[in-house]
């Protein structure tokens, strides 16, 4: 039988730190090759543009520690934020309008955890169809045109001040602390890496598969209902197609930093890194002014190689615990 | 241990390669005014054709296109000093798009051929507003004396819009709108702006159609853009206006083809199965066009149905020629992105310039493609 691994701190750092010091190099090669990298201005808009990718990714490393994929996020966040800016438009108080975004997202994610879950079908296919569903309501609810013009109270979850920082990157601080305790900590996070761990054993234990599987997708939904919450009020519109695959950003940044793809590891720290980690690297290519080409070749060739270290080192670790289990499985 | 090394030598090596494509991409010391830029834009994008070639070495241009220019530059006087070396910052929507290659082309040369230092950009993708406003945000963070930019919504580039206002850049929109009214709001505005008449496009294409279709008229679609972009809504409203107005003729389908070939390559065989004696498909783009009569050609059903597209890319040129294209709207990118660096340096030198500039525009068929040899 499989382990699930779960750590306070994680003892198995190795990967993070690794990132840490790729990031760091990155920083100082940055701060070296262009006078314009290391000024606040632009750190500041490293920070306002990984907290997004951020918020999202902190609900999929949930997903994907528990063995699932979510690829409807992108479309959510377009799908809530819509919903936030017509109800605002239908005259609701701006609290009321984002809690009503925000339980869309929950609604679509429960949706997608429940088909999941209650009728075992694979989440790729699910959350696809939600992705397109979700995608084409706001589509329709618009009729393809950007809702404009948003009170203040709304814009500043995007473009208020909080001293020197924002609301985004400040939710996305608190998001990121609280995912970690959860994750780490609580009942909650326990059964999610369990479920990705080891599903079957789970179920034998007792433990109700369906309704933390719900949980944890209804959760992504949040995450990203609050990511349409932060684009729509930094842009001060609200487009159905805003979002635009950012599934695959969050689920790269989740797998950059060390999560398996497989479920039943997750490292909330790994995502915060990795979400940064690539929010620099496209600062800094257009801050080098490399065209645009390259940057998506670079995001792919470091994602592979993530993605490929990851797995070479968990099949040697594989090899030594359950060599048994794999003779015998072969 | 061996394992780390591994690891750690594969990373180096990744990052060993962002510090070749930083040294492939970064422009060298400021230009000595002529080929750099050129040679520059040869090797980022690939040449197809040899019309690349000729841009390189500076051809005469087009005749059209110099009466085009003439008539814009006389639009532009009094015009600004130039070999100042200014750096000026372009963000464009997408390099995946041959229409925004081109455009690359034109600035750089014209960059070149000014005197001064332009550096384009572009988000990876048509759809992708957020990385669009990233990559403005960080051009921003450079040393730029002015941007031009072409937003993929009215709303995306608004922020980091402000952001330049702030920092005392100057900012010329060019083709798609950045909206005045959000920008306004938000605390900021635009220095200049240069377009073309997206309603005017799609009328003048709308106008040929209905001619060759006679009196007798028939059934016509359109192919839209992306929904709510800016090109796609003018278009489409212009050729709407033309078609509705004519007598005999029917719109049977407006679809959205989001700029995308293979979107319009499905949406064109569906409105053929749909409407098997559909005479004309008016696409707002030449992508779509072309993918247009593909879908048609492979149905067997290309005869007597007219297809026609907007920007004239060097694709269409060749399509047009050939009879496989009927034709397509033209401005010329040459003109229209010197015009938008002539009217950047204008503010930056702190002459005033007009609140909007238009591109003049011109119909290519089969009839006059042969004027339009060695057009860009």
């Amino acid at each position: 039988m499989k382990r699930t691994k779960i750590k306070l701190l994680p003892g198995n750092i190795f990967p993070q730190l690794l990132l840490i010091l790729v990031l760091l190099a990155m920083v100082i090669f940055l701060s070296v090759a262009s006078p314009f990298f290391l000024t606040w201005d632009n750190l500041r808009n490293v920070f306002d543009h990984s907290s997004l990718y951020i918020i999202l990714a902190l609900g999929m490393t949930f997903v994907i520690s528990s063995g699932g994929i979510d690829l409807s996020v992108g479309a959510v966040a377009a799908l809530s934020g819509v919903c936030m800016a017509l109800a605002m438009q239908g005259g609701l108080g701006v609290g009321i309008s984002i809690l009503i975004g925000l339980a869309v997202g929950g609604l679509v994610g429960a949706a997608n955890g429940s088909v999941i879950s209650l009728l075992r079908i694979n989440p790729f296919i699910v959350t696809l169809g939600f992705m397109s569903l979700a995608r084409g309501l706001a589509l329709i609810i618009t009729g393809g045109i950007p809702i404009y013009g948003f009170p203040r109270a709304f814009t500043w979850w995007g473009s208020g001040h909080i001293g020197p920082l924002n609301p985004p990157m400040l939710l996305a601080a608190f998001m990121a602390v609280l995912a970690a305790l959860v994750l780490n900590m609580s009942r909650f996070g326990y059964y999610t890496l369990a479920l990705g761990g080891n599903e079957e054993a789970l179920r034998r234990s007792g433990v109700s598969i369906h309704l933390y599987k719900i949980m944890v997708y209804l959760l992504c939904g949040v995450t990203a209902a609050l990511g349409g919450l932060v684009v729509t009020a930094r842009l001060n519109t609200a487009e159905p197609l805003a979002g635009w695959m950012l599934e695959l950003d969050s689920i790269a940044a989740v797998v950059l930093g060390g999560t398996s793809m497989k479920g039943g590891r997750g490292s909330i720290a790994g995502t915060l890194i990795a979400c940064l980690l690539l929010g620099i690297l496209r600062n800094g290519l257009v801050i080098l002014s490399i065209p645009s080409y390259y940057q998506q070749l670079l995001i792919g060739m470091i994602i592979l190689s993530a993605v490929i270290f990851a797995e070479v080192r968990s099949r040697k670790g594989l090899a030594s615990t359950h060599k048994k289990e794999r003779s015998t499985a072969v | 241990m061996k394992e780390k090394m591994k690891r750690m030598l594969a990373f180096m090596l990744l990052f060993s390669l962002v510090a070749f494509a930083a040294g492939c991409g970064s422009p060298a010391s400021p230009p000595a005014s002529g080929e750099k830029t050129g040679t520059g834009a040869a090797e980022e994008v690939k040449e197809d054709d040899d019309e690349v070639e000729k841009t390189a070495a500076g051809p005469a241009m087009n005749p059209k296109a110099q009466e085009m220019e003439q008539v814009l530059m006389e639009q532009l006087a009094p015009l600004p000093e130039f070999n100042t070396g200014e750096k000026i910052g372009v963000l464009i929507i997408t390099l995946a798009n041959p229409f925004w290659v081109a455009m690359k082309e034109g600035y750089e040369q014209a960059g070149a051929e000014l005197g001064i230092e332009v550096t384009v950009m572009a988000a990876p993708t048509e759809g992708d507003t957020k990385s669009q406003l990233e990559t403005l945000d960080a051009i921003v963070a450079r040393d730029y004396a002015a941007i031009v930019a072409s937003p993929i919504e009215p709303f995306n580039l608004v922020p980091g819009v402000v952001r330049a206002n702030k920092k005392g850049i100057k900012v010329i929109n060019l083709g798609p709108p950045i909206s005045k009214e959000a920008l306004k709001e938000a605390g900021g505005w635009l220095d200049g702006r240069i377009t073309v008449d997206y309603e005017e496009q799609g009328a003048m294409a709308a106008e040929y159609i209905v001619e060759k279709l006679g009196p007798a008229g028939g059934k016509v679609a359109i192919i839209q853009g992306i929904p709510g972009a800016g090109q796609s809504e003018g278009r489409t409203a212009g050729a709407k206006k033309v078609f509705e107005a004519a007598e005999n003729v029917e719109i049977v389908s407006i679809q959205p083809g989001n700029w995308d070939r293979n979107t319009a390559y499905n949406i064109a065989s569906n409105i053929l199965q749909a409407h098997p004696d559909i005479r004309a498909i008016f696409c707002c783009n030449d992508v779509m066009a072309l993918a247009a009569a593909d879908a048609l050609e492979a149905a067997g059903k290309r005869e007597g149905v007219i297809i026609f597209g907007v920007d004239f890319i060097s694709e269409a040129h060749e399509a047009i020629k050939e009879g496989k294209l009927d034709g397509s709207i033209a401005y010329s990118i040459r003109v229209y992105s010197k015009a938008a660096l002539i009217l950047a340096l204008k503010t930056v030198q702190g002459h005033a310039i007009p609140d909007e500039v238009f591109s003049p525009l011109a119909l290519v068929s089969k009839e006059n493609v042969a004027e339009f040899e060695g057009w860009e």
